[in-house]
């Protein structure tokens, strides 16, 4: 152990930094660029830099959904439980997937009745950008909720740019693969007035879920124990998707945009694998719609504004008609209204503050059919305010502080504790030292660093679960502190970027599922105490090779170790807690060539690694689940003809075909094939 | 420059590859036999852990009661071909007609295997429970049928031994379980509690000739279990109370919720395990007797099974970690404890006693509690000669052997340190390792003063800790001071204690205070002196409870409060030192005061476990 160590130590401190901010990725400038032109004085740029995923690098990823390009983030447990339609949720630095805030758009996804958000159901085709922030986004221009999550995902979807005498753009794309996939996608932007514009994108994916997997134990001597090949059954999936986007910019400093996205699905769960039970008959159908409106503005050069507002429902329904189980027939349908008002003033150049204030308001409605259940309805409202100031000290040093007060009532005749008010206050520093001098912007070096405290809300399942929920839950806790040192050189011939950073949390009052009295009563009670301590190291670099060939690679590696020390008599006291591994790591390269035409073609590997972990608290050779990682390859090709552009891309996933769980008793797909046309006008 | 940015781009890349530990063959899990007791008992005893729905843990272990060896997951080592192992939730096991027949619930399967667990063959029956037997057939009861039901009504299936084929089928209620045959008639309770418009409280009768159901009895809400006793009676835990019934006439309530039930001879154990109690009644008259076991120490009791000479009780701890197997004697004395799998739910004892041939996993136990007892040397006090009791002609050793009896092994007796600098060395029989969080408790017989945590009686004792570096099995390497919140106050000094200068006694302890083993008429014993922290409150004389860091500080219910961490050592010099492991363990006396009329203060000593062995 001591050893190992001492390697990940080596590798913390050769391996520096994230990118710094301004320059790189000229989607991302597009995207700041617009941002910046609305409040151009404005301190809007992060302090602490986020991971980043965009434009045509996230396309060039063997990522279907944004759960998979996820995997290429430092600092991220994914669970994923296999193929197309197969729940995907993301823990940021072991806290949790209910710590997660994942943001479309600007605002925040909810899930009022479990707290987590399914990212397999994000498609990438129309996606721009996807961001990672620890702590929080560190810009303090945002909603107050913003300052609630430990951890936040922020999904940016493709906004119109047309250049001059351009009115509109049409995207169509076709994608065929392994297990019957087929999914078209088809987007078009069109420019209404100068100011105004309208996006639409649909997207259908179909699968039929049948891929082979295999399971081979052997026994200590090494001869086969059983060796055994199988199709997963009922993992099918049928999907569309429908968004449409009014963006409006006026002045130079205002705009205002109306997003509204539709998802529906069908699917089948096709369960955990268990001895005798090749296939369940689970169902389950979707839909999630949402209205989000987006305004902002400036005053007199120093004061913005920013209005959100949001309607969202969401319906589900699940059905279990198996013949060997009790049969389910249940219906849940969320409603939520969310309302948000931020506003910055910049007293100074190098100081600004800011206040904001969000309210929401969440229902559930509860069928479920056959056990009985009718009509049940639980409600509750959520305030956040927040405050929040940052100082810009001639860009040498950067502080943020945010206050965060969150008050959440229950519906009447719930008393519950959570509803005294929280306050949660957040300290954000960035130390840049050469930011001024004369070998800037050949090296570009900050430290950075924060302290943050954020509540996880029990979820409408955890306090009224039948059976099970208990109203007198607290909200758990997490205090997070992490130290960032981020080195950065570019020079024509390379653009070179280390990061590493190392955090430590805790996670108090964890709300867990434990049993009590008489058989399986189960019970949610504030019970888990876990200690976090962890390093994150990420290398990003561009090598511009001759013949206009660039090289680029980009590492991620994560050292964690998330200890449950709850009590000192628990078998599963100091041990890992589950699906938790200690090493993960991912590795992309990718050899780009442009023609003097203009055309790209191009090659990109993948290796993801997620180490050993285990599958339950207790850190025994009975809950040990093996190490996996895959080797994924695409070639593409993307030519330009006038004003048409034509695309291919072929990716081979798991390309050795390993045969891997992330979540035990779910099996994923062996080696697999996805082929995407895709023509732009 | 170039070049050397692409040797670090390679340099990362390789040290990347070389971190990551690759995949292996999965390796059927090994069997792990654990000796955990000397005693020898006729036969063995299978333990079906059931596992967590869609872990595919259910595990069947095996105990041979001749040789005292536990083997966990024996029926994965009996059948390594099987694929995915025994499957997902056992409910129950039985031994019938020199077979052993095992119900796998999620599995939908009736497992048939020989009496040493190898598998003979599988009858699918879907969502099975529980299971009975009479003459040539086996009798399971199932949540559904064979044929989806509009009524959710379960059905109880018949299964010749012989042929190992279902032969006939029968609907009764809702969500039937326990299952019994007595006068040709087949009884099953319908425990009924999962949906909530169709709460089940009947037993239904089912005539074996017909296989038809012909009655269908109340006996109250969600009946779960069902056991017939020697008296021809039938003994229904439901979720309220225990009813025995002859037939349909209500014989007596028993106002207790059982959890699970047991008969033995004419005694009826019934487990509480809301409240932790294992209560015995008769099952000629009905009368609680004054047997019962107090399982307040665990978690969640849940398996249960009586035999004529011992008692077996199941922690299923927390339900998704592994439980822990309890043996007692019929007399209600804890025998021994076996690491199950997750949920030890069901027991059944054979006659026959197997070892696994070609096992060649070593047999290796480490307790978790004091072996070896390596010095006593208490400084002079008045429970010095007492605990443990000095007899004439007792030496250094053999006092240490007295200390052994009464701490050594969770035996929960207690040893004084005596007044200041006393000191007990102990040790564990495997070194204590130094893991993440805390590794040791050390318990004492602090406690708190009625509604504080304040104060109370504290007798800190000051922990010291080596390594055994010369590797001789004796404590006489370099000692580590665990640092305590007081270790600033804390000054080092000596004392002397004379034959002469034993003149103390108070009314209530009148022996010798002088160690009498001791052939020297003086003693010298050396440490740090703690401030005292005695004070008066609401007339008593208290302590003020130290942070953390002492041993006899905190009350042995405070479970952190008494552990320690190996991380908190220190040399003589107060500097941090890293230790992987330790060997002994020393506690002295680090107070120095006399209180009226409570004697001088002392650190007692009552045991130590090591937080990472599991029992």
């Amino acid at each position: 152990m001591v050893r190992r160590i001492s390697l990940i130590l080596i590798f913390a401190l050769s391996a520096f930094s994230v990118r710094a901010q301004n320059e790189t990725d000229t989607l991302i400038n597009r995207f700041q660029l617009e941002e910046v032109e609305v409040s151009a004085r404005a301190l809007t740029k992060d302090i602490i830099v986020p991971q980043t995923l965009s434009g045509e690098e996230l396309q060039r990823l063997n990522a279907l959904s944004v759960a998979d390009a996820l995997r290429y983030f430092s600092g991220i447990q994914l669970k994923d439980y296999g193929g197309v339609g197969g729940i995907k949720t993301i823990n940021v630095r072991s806290m949790g997937s209910q710590h997660t805030a994942v943001y479309y758009n600007g605002v925040q996804l909810g899930n009022a009745q479990n707290g987590q958000v399914d990212l397999g159901r994000f498609s990438l085709d129309n996606m721009e950008l996807i961001q990672v922030y620890n702590g929080q986004k560190s810009d303090i221009f945002q909603s107050a909720r913003e300052f609630g999550a430990a951890g936040n995902v922020y999904l940016t979807t493709r906004k119109p740019y047309f250049k001059t005498g351009e009115r509109a753009h049409v995207r169509a794309q076709m994608r065929f693969g392994s297990f019957a996939l087929a999914n078209p996608n088809v987007g078009v932007d069109i420019k209404l007035t100068d100011a105004l514009s309208l996006t639409l994108d649909a997207e259908y994916v179909y699968s039929n879920g049948k891929y082979p997997f295999r399971y081979k134990r052997v026994l200590p001597d090494g001869t086969t124990a059983y060796d055994t090949t199988a199709i997963r059954q009922n993992g099918d999936i049928n999907a569309i998707r429908t968004e449409l986007g009014l963006h409006h910019y006026y002045r130079t400093t205002g705009f205002w945009r109306i997003h509204a996205y539709n998802y529906w699905s069908e699917r089948g769960v096709p369960g955990a694998i268990v001895n005798n039970v090749w296939r369940n008959g689970e169902r389950l159908w979707d839909r999630n719609s949402f209205v989000q409106a987006t305004w902002q503005d400036e005053w007199f050069n120093r004061w913005s504004t920013r209005l959100l507002v949001k309607y969202a429902n969401d319906y589900t329904h699940y059905q279990n008609y198996d013949v060997q189980l009790l049969p389910a027939d249940n219906e849940y349908l969320q409603q939520e209204v969310y309302l948000s008002l931020a506003n910055k003033i910049q007293v100074f150049n190098w100081w600004d503050l800011s206040v904001a204030y969000d309210y929401q308001y969440n229902t559930l409605k509860r069928d479920e059919w056959i056990s009985g259940v009718t009509d049940e309805r639980f409600y509750r409202h959520s305030h956040w305010f927040s405050a929040a100031t940052a100082f810009n000290i001639h860009e040498y040093l950067r502080l943020q502080a945010s206050v965060l007060m969150t008050a959440v009532s229950q519906q009447p005749g719930q008393t519950c504790n959570s509803q005294q008010p929280k306050i949660t206050p957040g300290v954000f520093v960035s130390l840049r030292p050469f930011v001024h001098s004369s070998i800037r912007p050949l090296y570009d070096l900050s430290i950075n660093a924060f302290y943050k405290q954020s509540y996880r809300y029990p979820t409408f399942n955890d306090l009224y679960y039948t059976d099970m929920g208990n109203a007198n839950l607290r909200p758990e806790l997490a205090r997070q502190h992490s130290v960032e040192v981020a080195y950065r050189r570019a020079t024509k011939a390379y653009d070179l970027a280390f990061s590493a950073s190392y955090y430590y949390n805790r996670v108090t009052d964890k709300i867990i599922a434990y049993p009590k009295g008489q058989q399986f009563r189960w019970t949610m009670l504030n019970l888990g105490t876990v200690k976090i301590n962890g390093v994150d190291a990420k290398a990003d670099m561009s090598f511009y090779l001759p013949m206009r060939f660039v090289l680029r690679a980009r590492l991620n590696y994560t050292y964690n170790t998330a200890i449950d020390v709850t009590n000192p008599n628990d078998s599963y006291y100091g041990h890992q807690i589950p699906y938790i591994p200690w090493h993960s790591g991912s590795a992309v390269g990718e050899l780009d060539y442009t023609s003097r035409r203009g055309d790209h073609y191009g090659l990109s590997y993948s290796f993801i690694y997620v180490g050993e972990r285990y599958a339950q608290q207790e850190n025994s050779i009975y809950n040990y689940v093996q190490p996996w990682y895959t080797h994924d390859l695409s070639i593409y090709g993307e030519w330009t003809i006038r004003r048409y552009g034509l695309k291919a891309n072929i990716e081979i996933n798991n390309l050795l075909g390993q045969d891997y769980e992330v979540i035990q008793n779910y099996p994923m797909p062996k080696q697999n094939v996805r082929c995407t046309l895709a023509f732009r006008y | 420059m170039h070049t050397r940015f692409q040797i670090l781009v390679f340099a990362l890349y390789s040290l990347f590859l070389t971190l990551y530990s690759c995949r292996t063959d999965d390796v059927i899990y090994p069997t792990i036999g654990t000796h955990v007791t000397d005693e020898v008992r006729q036969g063995g005893l299978y333990v079906l852990c059931e596992g967590n729905m869609g872990s595919n843990k259910a595990r069947l272990d095996y105990m041979n009661l001749e040789s005292g060896d536990y083997y966990a997951n024996w029926y994965g080592a009996q059948n390594p071909h099987q694929v995915k192992e025994l499957g997902d939730v056992g409910n129950d096991i039985q031994v019938y007609g020199g077979k052993l027949y095992a119900v796998i619930n999620c599995s939908h399967k009736l497992e048939i295997m020989d009496l040493k667990a190898r598998r003979i063959t599988q009858v699918d029956i879907p969502n099975c429970r529980y299971l009975a037997f009479h003459h040539d057939k086996a009798y399971v009861s199932a949540y559904v049928g064979s044929v989806a039901d509009a009524d959710m009504l379960g059905s109880v299936f018949e299964i010749d031994t012989l042929t190992m084929q279902i032969t006939r089928e029968v609907k009764v209620g809702h969500q039937p379980d326990e299952l019994c045959v007595l006068n040709d008639r087949l009884y099953v309770v319908n425990s009924g509690g999962y949906i909530t418009n169709r709460h089940d409280s009947t037993m239904s009768v089912i005539d074996l000739h017909t296989f038809t159901e012909t009655e269908k009895i109340v006996v109250g809400l969600n009946p779960q279990r069902l056991r017939v006793d020697n008296q021809g009676h039938l003994w229904i835990c439901n979720e309220n109370e225990v009813r025995v019934m002859n037939h349909s006439a209500l014989v007596t309530i028993i106002d207790l919720k059982a959890s699970n039930i047991s008969i033995c001879g004419n005694t009826a154990y019934l487990l509480d395990a809301e409240n932790k109690v294992l209560y015995a009644y008769s099952t000629e008259d009905y009368n609680l007797s004054p047997f019962a076991i107090n399982l307040s120490p665990f978690e969640n009791p849940y398996g249960l099974l009586a035999t004529d000479d011992a008692i077996y009780i199941a922690d299923a701890k927390n339900y998704v970690s592994s439980g822990v197997l309890h043996c007692y004697s019929l007399d209600g004395k804890e025998r021994w404890t076996a690491k199950t799998g997750d949920i030890p739910g069901h027991l059944c004892r054979i006659s026959a006693a197997y070892d696994l041939h070609g096992d060649t996993t070593p047999v290796t136990h480490h307790t978790s509690y004091i072996k070896h007892v390596y010095e006593y040397m208490p400084g002079m006090g008045q429970f010095v000669n007492e605990l443990p009791k000095y007899e004439e002609g007792d030496d250094a050793a053999a006092m240490c052997r007295k200390c052994e009896a009464a701490i050594g092994n969770n035996a929960g007796g207690m040893v004084s340190l005596g007044g200041w600098g006393g000191y007990i060395t102990f040790g564990f029989d495997h070194p204590v390792e130094n893991l993440d969080g805390y590794d040791i408790r050390i318990l004492g017989n602090a406690y708190y003063m009625s509604g504080s945590t304040v104060y109370g009686s504290s007798e800190p004792g000051i922990v010291l800790v080596s390594v055994d570096e010369n590797a001789n099995g004796v404590p006489d390497d370099a000692w580590y001071e665990l640092k305590g919140s007081l270790y600033d106050k804390q000054v080092y000094t000596s004392r002397t204690y004379t034959r002469a200068g034993d003149t103390l006694q108070n009314p209530f302890h009148t022996q010798p205070y002088y160690p009498q083993w001791i052939a020297e008429d003086a003693y010298t014993l050396s440490g740090a002196l703690l401030p005292s922290q005695s004070t008066t409150v609401s007339g008593q004389v208290v302590q003020t409870i130290l942070d953390y860091g002492y041993a006899d500080n905190k009350p042995n219910t405070d479970t952190i409060g008494t552990a320690f961490d190996l991380s908190w050592a220190v040399d003589s010099i107060g500097q941090p030192v890293a230790l992987t492991t330790v060997d002994f363990i020393r506690v002295y006396t680090a107070v120095d005061e006399i209180n009226n009329p409570t004697g001088e203060i002392s650190t007692e000593i009552i045991g130590a476990i090591d937080l990472h062995i599991n029992n």
